[in-house]
């Protein structure tokens, strides 16, 4: 069994009623039919009750304000004794039964927030360190991750928006919440970027110095101006930290009374042993070498990664009070448990250079690549000094050991590898740097020979010619002699990095191992075939990399809590899944060109130290790099609302979506509609030119809860003063494929005219329309009454929008009541009144098909003359602008009418008949 | 000093709301909140960004329950929005609800005072020290359960009428549907194709009315009329006359009333664009003579060949002359006719002189067939209106200018000319008076609130459906009956509903039986009784409706309005003629 398998429970509810969808017309319809005694689940796919109304400003032709008369019913249908609303919720499916009753499934999306015990606080909006475009604001201003949907939101609590799994912290093998310390940093939050990494490893310096980034690869800013450097800001909260000298400032749980004995200190047992102690466990581990630190300590090479780095990181795990024995190689693991440790966990790596397997390697300057780097970090003496120098092996080990060579006075150093360039296993950057400091590449070639001379030291190297053949298991092109074709290369040493394996042996009798020494253990859980041993790293998967190590050590010490917890060996991997990046450029609206930090390395054709060959980030410089971040999850895991949070275990990240099952006897569909998006008209500029704003924009301008609490345009914050309405934008117009009128935009226009007039007594008002139509109630009077007031309207369609240099507008349009004229006229600020789209998510809800849709793909209402609401299916109803535009009365009246057809059906049901109790029309 | 310090000391919230802005911006809440929170017996004083919003109601919940608040003000809006939001809390904190006080400092000081911030906020400042007064002198009151009827009157047998009877019918409900002519049908039974669907008129009706007869719930009265009302929602007795002028009257009991009554189509004045001229027509003439119609259109035995739409004739005017608003139905009605007519005959030119076209939804397409259809368009200016002539030699002439060519003088020859009619309101005086059922300066019936509450009125139980509201297509109209079936519903279902107890006492041992108070009740809710020699006035707590009108009249001061008693108004009084220290 793997984690993933884990089905949640799934509830199963019975309701009379399913309403979709909470806008005006759904809280219609639930609210009554919750008053006739029905009982009502109301579903919304929003964080809030309420839908587009409690948005606007204020509602013609009464101009109450839309807040005002909308709270009491978003209040209403949330405390209803009838009415179970479930806010950021979506129907997923509705199937009809043979009985005529309904199944929908339902999904509480995840707001990692607890709706029981969040109080509303807003600490943890207030503390979240992303910010992206407030949709409830149209996009005017930014909201963060961490939110409350709207003040007057109902239910009023926080819903933490992630999108997924960032890229970058998906990528990470180490778990890393890569985009977390990315916002800290750009949020100037240094030391909690630090405290973040410390989450998963001690090793920070190290890893801002010595990881390949597998994030970086994958960061969305990588396909547009350049990846950000993740790893150097991680260094460089590292540094910060080091100067800063602060305590590391993590919680660490009190002593449980259990102990743990790590073999191996090298990645992987030192980041399990930070966790464990973390977790109250003492630990100790034993470590075979003089020194503890493993790979990092012996042999990545100090210009890379200096020893005092890796020693301070080493000092972060002793800090937590755990033991590190040196000198101290551990045979007997039953000893261990026999000393009164509870688990052992086997890290101990692949420290043994494979051999070259080739006549001549006992000859005198034959050396293993780790044991070469080895000897240099430990300071033991080497002499390269003059000697011509060959690295067999094109991985990491090989770039580091030719690198290191350079650095020891070698006459020339070679690397001598059997496929081409860019199949060569090392990074590319560290192919590249060697390259740059002088190592010679000798591609294609693999050893047959190590030649030597009389005393037996090497001469040379007998090599053959390789090519590229058909691709192997992995998929790369298998390397194959070409007979004949032998070359010597002279040189007096040869380097071996061709390979790591483990000790072999080590364990023999006591735990399972492959013949190469790859010890067995579980793939998940890392437990042994001894249940108190685990075996973690490099030790069970083969040489890999220090980052990959890092996530072993978690791995191992969240098992071994779980194990000796008594709890299932589950729940390591909760990630979310990982966001679509072309998803996440898409929904930027614009973007900044930003460019890339520049590479900070200095390479010199013959370096003679082992000085660090990249410099540090300034302050600067991070927070500019930090600041390119996408934010492609939202939510970036920082963590910092859980610590603002009030109310523990309120915030839970580790919350996912639950789904439930419900039993129903009939279906409102009140999905609303949407917006025309005002970007299909490019005439009118709207996306390029900042003074052109859509109506929805201005009634947010003109809310109580306005974003900037005056009325300005957005390009440069000016007061408009002379404003212009674009009526029709997306409406009558057969080029967008909507042939119809959208019905409220004129309205909302005189509004919004009427409401601007009073605002700004100066400013002009000019409305271009091509009907203006006020048909209802009090509209034309209303209509009347704003042309009193000075609003100035004129006849005939907007042709085109362009922009002047300070950002004015010149609308260009036919005056038709004037003579007909072609007419330009520059305003401040151009508002689109844009109309009414379908919200296809109605037909989603049912079997394809299943719901019909009229020609222009509302929801069809095949009786309207005598059944407004009844649509294709017998007990789906339709309320509101779901089956079309309508204003806010308009859509009550409708909700109404649903209501009364949708309580007509569960009557008929109620008294068996078989005949659906609807109107023949 | 006062009454209140005499009293108990209280112990009350209260709550000043920004209404976003619409209040902070003009008056300063924290310095309203400064100035009571040291007034007597205030034992929580705070601000609120929304006082309506869920999050603050829960905060008063908690801060009723936590402080046990025996009295709640909240100053935000008008009592009308915001009455039984607040009551509601009050509720469920476990406060009696009539504790509560609304104190209105929006529409009374941010509002209206936009020009003077320190007046506004000194005016908020009384009325809550006011509104304190007053709550400290509330004394718990109870509801008065009253059980409902689960029957329903319906008044007007029209399509909306017919359509709510069949909808409350299949809920449960008993329906009596009362009909003032004598067959059922109203307007829609005189119409062939109706837009959007071209579904018949005639056709629906009949659908209609074979399902009202289906259903035995429904009792139908044609030729009938309501005559007058008693009792209270929940439980009102109708008077219906039956068999016209002279005959019977019955009583139909009912827990709600859905006035369906319809609409009149205008009547244009002889001589209001050429009518009374032969050949001027309105548009129901026009549309009858259309659906009766086989090709060739034939208009008094002569056949038409062109014809003239003047749109907006009685509808839209502006300069104090009758019916100011638009009739919603006309523009998408006419343009469907046309389309009708070339039908008939694709030949017939078809001119259409209008303000602004108003095919608003769904129904545009209708207006680009019409086009497509060869009908010609003419947009003309309010001030400068079609002229409508005869002419020399048969049939009519129109004159006017088009604002879509450049203002040109056109003289349109037209067989026959048609006034496109709006509708007006029903001339329903009588069952005004009996309904107590307000009209708008339109004349049509007033809901509650046009937006959120269209189908209810200021009369508890009384809900109005249809074009008796303001001019409606005829689906539409079908959906105002739905919904005002749906109303019904909900407020009968349940079996009983609760009365306001803010209702009028009378003491009776100071009442002098001097009858005043009886001429000044317009709701006929007191009466006279006596017990042994005693005679005194007793006031029906359903029947009242806390108007107060009788309070003032009793020169004995024997009648107090709960809620609103004499004690309360002078402390109220008081605390606003009180200088500020």
């Amino acid at each position: 069994m793997t984690e993933a398998c884990a089905v949640p429970a799934v509830d199963e509810v019975d309701y009379d009623v399913l309403v979709v969808g909470s806008g005006i017309g759904g809280m219609e319809s639930a609210l009554k039919l919750g008053d006739m005694g029905y009982r009502v689940l109301l579903v919304e796919k929003e964080a809030s009750v309420g839908g587009r109304m409690i948005l606007l400003s204020k509602v013609f032709p009464t101009l109450d304000c839309a807040s005002c008369i909308s709270t009491p019913k978003m209040a209403s249908t949330i405390h209803h004794p009838n009415i179970t609303a479930l806010t950021y919720s979506r129907v997923d499916g509705i199937r009809r039964s043979a009985d005529g009753r309904f199944h929908a499934s339902v999904t509480r999306k995840a707001r990692f927030v607890d709706e029981d015990t969040c109080t509303g606080c807003q600490k943890c909006e207030t503390a979240c360190t992303v910010a992206v475009p407030d949709q409830f604001n149209a996009d005017l201003v930014a909201r963060r991750a961490a939110h409350i949907a709207f003040p007057q939101a109902v239910p009023k609590k926080a819903v933490i928006d992630r999108a997924g799994s960032s890229p970058c912290s998906y990528a990470c093998p180490a778990g890393i919440q890569a985009h977390g310390y990315m916002s800290l940093i750009r949020s100037g939050e240094y030391e909690k970027a630090h405290r973040l990494v410390l989450e998963a490893t001690p090793l920070v310096g190290t890893l801002g110095r010595a990881c390949y980034a597998p994030c970086e690869g994958e960061c969305t800013r990588g396909s547009l101006e350049g990846t950000l450097p993740i790893r150097r800001l991680k260094r460089f909260i590292s540094d910060v930290h080091d100067e800063g000298g602060e305590e590391l400032g993590i919680e660490v749980a009190p002593p449980n009374g259990r102990r743990v004995a790590i073999v191996g200190s090298g990645p992987t047992g030192l980041t399990a042993a930070w966790q464990l102690a973390r977790k109250g466990y003492a630990v100790r581990i034993h470590e075979a070498a003089p020194v503890p630190g493993g790979f990092l300590r012996l042999a990545i090479p100090s210009y890379r990664l200096p020893v005092e780095t890796v020693e301070r990181d080493i000092d972060n795990v002793r800090a937590l009070g755990v033991e590190i024995l040196t000198d101290a190689p551990v045979r007997d693991l039953a000893a261990l448990r026999a000393e009164g440790f509870d688990a052992v966990l086997v890290a101990t790596g692949t420290h043994r250079s494979t051999s070259l397997g080739v006549p001549g390697e006992d000859r005198l300057g034959v050396l293993g690549g780790t044991d070469f780097l080895r000897r240099v970090k430990l300071d033991q003496p080497v002499d390269l000094a003059g000697r011509r120098v060959v690295v067999v092996g094109g991985g990491n080990v090989a770039m580091d050991a030719a690198r290191t060579a350079r650095r020891l006075g070698a006459a020339s150093v070679t690397v001598a590898y059997r496929r081409g360039r860019n199949e060569m296993p090392a990074h590319h950057v560290e192919a590249d740097d060697a390259e740059r400091e002088g190592v010679q590449f000798s591609l294609q070639v693999a050893p047959l020979e190590v030649l030597g001379d009389a005393q037996g030291a090497v001469s040379g190297l007998r090599c053959t010619r390789m090519r590229l053949g058909e691709p192997d298991a992995t998929g790369r092109r298998r390397p194959e002699p070409i007979p004949g074709r032998e070359t010597v290369i002279p040189c007096e040493v040869v380097i071996a990095a061709v390979g790591m394996t483990p000790e072999p042996g080590a364990f023999a009798g006591q735990l399972t191992a492959t013949s190469l020494g790859i010890l067995g253990a579980d793939a998940v859980t890392r437990q042994t075939s001894l249940p108190y041993v685990f075996a973690a790293g490099d030790a069970v998967n083969g040489a890999t990399d220090i980052t990959r190590a890092v996530g072993e050590g978690r791995r191992a010490a969240h098992m071994i809590d779980r194990w000796l917890t008594g709890r299932t060996m589950d729940g390591f991997d909760d990630r979310l899944p990982v966001v679509d990046k072309h998803l996440v450029l898409a929904r930027q609206q614009a973007y900044a060109f930003r460019s890339p930090a520049p590479d900070a390395t200095t390479l010199v054709a013959a370096p003679a130290d082992f000085t660090e060959v990249e410099a540090p980030m300034t302050e600067t410089e991070a927070r500019a790099a930090a600041g390119r971040c996408l934010d492609c999850a939202v939510c970036s895991e920082c963590n910092e609302c859980v610590a603002a949070c009030p109310v523990d275990g309120c915030i839970d990240l580790h919350a996912r979506d639950q789904h439930l099952e419900a039993r129903v006897g009939a279906v409102v569909v009140s999905t609303g509609f949407k917006l025309f998006p005002a970007d299909l008209k490019p005439e009118y500029g709207y996306g390029r030119y900042r003074n052109v704003i859509t109506g929805m924009q201005m009634d947010r301008l003109l809310a109580p809860t306005r974003p900037f609490n005056t009325i300005l345009r957005p390009g440069d914050g000016k007061v408009p003063e002379r404003i212009a309405y674009v009526l029709c934008t997306g409406s009558r117009d057969e080029t967008v494929g909507n042939p119809l009128c959208s019905r409220f935009c004129c309205m909302y226009s005189i509004k919004q005219n009427q409401l601007l007039m009073g605002a700004l007594p100066l400013a002009d008002i000019t409305v271009h329309y091509m009907d203006i139509r006020a048909p209802g109630k009090r509209y034309d009077e209303f209509y009347e009454q704003a042309k009193a007031m000075g609003a100035a309207y004129v006849k005939g369609r907007v042709a085109g929008i362009t922009e002047t240099p300070a950002g004015d507008l010149v609308l260009r349009y036919e005056d038709i009541e004037h003579g007909g004229v072609i007419a330009e006229t520059e305003y401040d600020l151009v508002v689109l009144a844009v109309g009414v789209q379908p919200n296809r998510d109605a037909e989603e809800l049912f079997e394809v098909g299943e719901l019909s849709l009229d020609e222009w793909n509302f929801v069809a209402e095949p009786e309207e003359d005598l059944n407004p609401g009844a649509t294709s299916i017998p007990g789906v109803f339709v309320a509101g602008a779901a089956s079309g535009a309508k204003d806010i009365a308009d859509s009550i009246i409708h909700a109404g009418a649903a209501a009364a057809q949708v309580a007509a059906h569960l009557e008929s049901a109620k008294a068996g008949l078989s005949e659906i109790a609807k109107v023949p029309a | 000093m006062t009454a209140h310090e005499a009293a108990n000391a209280r112990r009350i919230g209260v709550y000043v709301c920004h209404c976003g802005g619409n209040i902070s911006d003009y008056v300063d809440v924290d310095k309203v909140i400064a100035d009571i929170e040291d007034a007597g017996d205030v034992v929580v004083a705070k601000t609120a960004m929304f006082a309506c919003s869920d999050a603050t109601q829960q905060d008063m919940v908690a801060d009723i329950t936590a402080q046990q608040l025996d009295g709640l003000v909240v100053a935000s809006c008008s009592p009308k929005l915001h009455t039984y939001t607040f009551r509601g809390v009050a509720a469920r904190a476990g406060l009696n609800p009539y504790e509560y006080t609304q104190v209105n400092i929006r529409e009374q000081c941010s509002w209206v005072h936009t020009d003077d911030q320190q007046g506004a906020t000194d005016k908020a400042t009384a009325l809550v020290r006011a509104g304190i007064s007053r709550t400290r002198l509330t004394t718990p009151l109870e509801p008065m359960v009253v059980e409902t009827l689960p029957r329903t009157l319906v008044i007007g047998g029209g399509i909306a009428g017919l359509r709510a009877a069949i909808g409350l019918a299949d809920i449960g409900l008993g329906v009596t549907l009362v009909e003032r002519e004598l067959e059922l049908g109203g307007w829609v039974r005189r119409f062939g194709p109706m837009y959007p669907h071209g579904k018949d008129g005639r056709a629906l009706i009949e659908t209609l009315v074979a399902e009202v007869r289906r259903r035995p719930a429904i009792t139908v009265l044609t030729g009938a009329e309501v005559v007058g009302k008693a009792g209270s929602f929940g439980n009102y007795r109708v008077t219906v006359r039956v068999g016209g002028e002279g005959a019977g009257t019955i009583e139909v009991a009912a827990g709600s009333i859905v006035a369906a009554t319809g609409f009149d189509a205008y009547q244009p004045e002889t001589g209001e664009f050429g009518y009374g001229i032969e050949g001027v027509v309105t548009l129901p003439e026009f549309k009858a003579l259309v659906d009766e119609a086989t090709a060739p259109l034939t208009h008094r035995g002569r056949p038409v060949r062109s014809v003239a739409y003047v749109y907006c004739v009685g509808s839209r005017n502006t300069g104090g002359c009758a019916n100011a608003y638009c009739s919603r139905f006309c523009c998408a009605a006419t343009v469907q006719t046309a389309v009708q007519v070339s039908g008939l005959d694709p030949s017939i030119r078809q001119f259409h002189l209008y303000r602004d076209m108003r095919t608003y939804g769904k129904f545009e397409p209708l207006y680009t067939e019409a086009r497509k259809a060869g009908s010609v368009f003419v947009k003309f200016d309010n001030d400068a209106p079609p002229a409508v002539a005869r002419r020399d030699g048969g049939g009519l002439t129109v004159t006017v200018r088009d604002l879509l060519t450049h203002n040109e003088e056109l003289a349109l020859p037209a067989d026959l000319v048609v006034l496109v009619t709006g509708m007006v309101p029903r001339d329903n005086e009588a069952l005004v008076g009996v309904l107590k059922l307000p009209a708008g300066s339109d004349g049509f019936f007033n809901e509650i609130h046009p937006k959120l509450r269209p189908v209810e009125t200021v009369v508890d139980g009384v809900l109005i459906a249809g074009a008796c509201q303001g001019p409606k297509t005829s689906a539409e109209s079908v959906a105002s009956g739905l919904a005002a079936v749906t109303q019904s519903a909900a407020i009968l279902k349940k079996g009983f509903t609760e009365l306001d107890p803010l209702v009028a006492t009378a003491d009776q041992g100071a009442c002098t039986a001097c009858g005043d108070c009886l001429t000044a009740c317009p709701y006929d809710a007191i009466s006279m009784t006596e017990t042994g020699d005693r005679h005194f006035a007793v006031i029906s707590p359903t029947g009242c409706k806390g108007c107060g009108g009788c309070v003032p009249m009793c020169p004995e001061n024997a009648i107090d309005l709960l809620g609103y008693t004499d004690a309360q108004v002078t402390a109220m009084i008081e605390s606003l003629v009180e200088v500020p220290a």
